[in-house]
C-alpha cells in the first residue's frame, strides 16, 4: 500500500550507505535501491562521460584553494567517485592547455562530477522514501 | 575525432540529457520525451546565442 500523500515507503537501506555507494559507483544508490533502469544508465553515462573529458584533454584539477575556481572544480572533479580515483591512477588527467577541447575536456568532467553528486541527492531522496 | 564546437556541443548535450531525463523523470516514456526537448533546449539555444553574438567583435 503507497504511503499517504503521494510519498513512498522508505528503504530499509540505510541511507547514509546507500549515498556513499551512489557515489562510490555512479548509479550505484539506485541499483542497491532496485531502479535498475536508472542505475545502469547512469552507471554508462556519467563514467563514460568523464572518461571523454579526459580523453579530450580535460584535466582533473588540484585542490588548491588559493585559486578558488581551481578548488571548487577540484571538489566538483571528486563527485565522479572511484572513476576518479581510478584516473588518478592511471595518471590521467594532467590535461593539455593548449588543446583545442581542453576547456570542453574540463567542462565533461567537472558536470560528470556534478551530475553524480545530484545522482547521490536523488538517491537519498528515494532511500528516505521522498521519492 | 570530431573536436568541432558543435561536435562537442552535441556530445555534451546528449550526456546532460540523459543524466537528467533519467534523474527527473520515471517512466521510460517520460524520459525519452523529457530527455529530447532537454536535448533540443540545449542545442537551440547554444546555436541562437551563437548568431546573436556573431555580430560582436571579439
Amino acid at each position: 500500500m503507497p504511503a499517504p500523500s503521494g510519498r513512498r515507503a522508505a528503504s530499509t537501506a540505510n541511507p547514509y550507505l546507500v549515498c556513499a555507494a551512489a557515489w562510490a559507483v555512479p548509479g550505484g544508490g539506485h541499483l542497491w535501491l532496485g531502479r535498475y533502469q536508472k542505475g545502469l544508465t547512469l552507471l554508462v553515462v556519467l563514467p563514460l562521460m568523464f572518461a571523454f573529458g579526459l580523453w579530450i584533454q580535460g584535466r582533473i584539477f588540484p585542490f588548491q584553494f588559493s585559486d578558488l575556481l581551481v578548488g571548487l572544480a577540484a571538489i566538483a572533479d571528486l563527485g565522479i567517485g572511484v572513476p576518479y580515483v581510478l584516473a588518478k591512477l592511471a595518471g590521467a588527467g594532467a590535461g593539455n592547455v593548449i588543446a583545442i577541447t581542453y576547456e570542453y575536456g574540463n567542462t565533461y568532467v567537472i558536470v560528470a562530477g556534478l551530475l553524480n553528486m545530484l545522482a547521490v541527492l536523488d538517491a537519498f531522496d528515494i532511500a528516505v522514501g521522498r521519492k | 575525432m570530431d573536436t568541432s564546437h558543435l561536435g562537442l556541443l552535441l556530445i555534451f548535450s546528449a550526456f546532460v540529457s540523459i543524466a537528467f531525463a533519467v534523474l527527473m523523470r520515471d517512466e521510460p516514456r517520460e524520459q525519452v520525451l523529457f530527455g529530447a526537448k532537454l536535448f533540443g533546449t540545449f542545442v537551440g539555444s547554444a546555436v541562437l546565442l551563437g548568431w546573436l553574438l556573431y555580430p560582436l567583435p571579439l
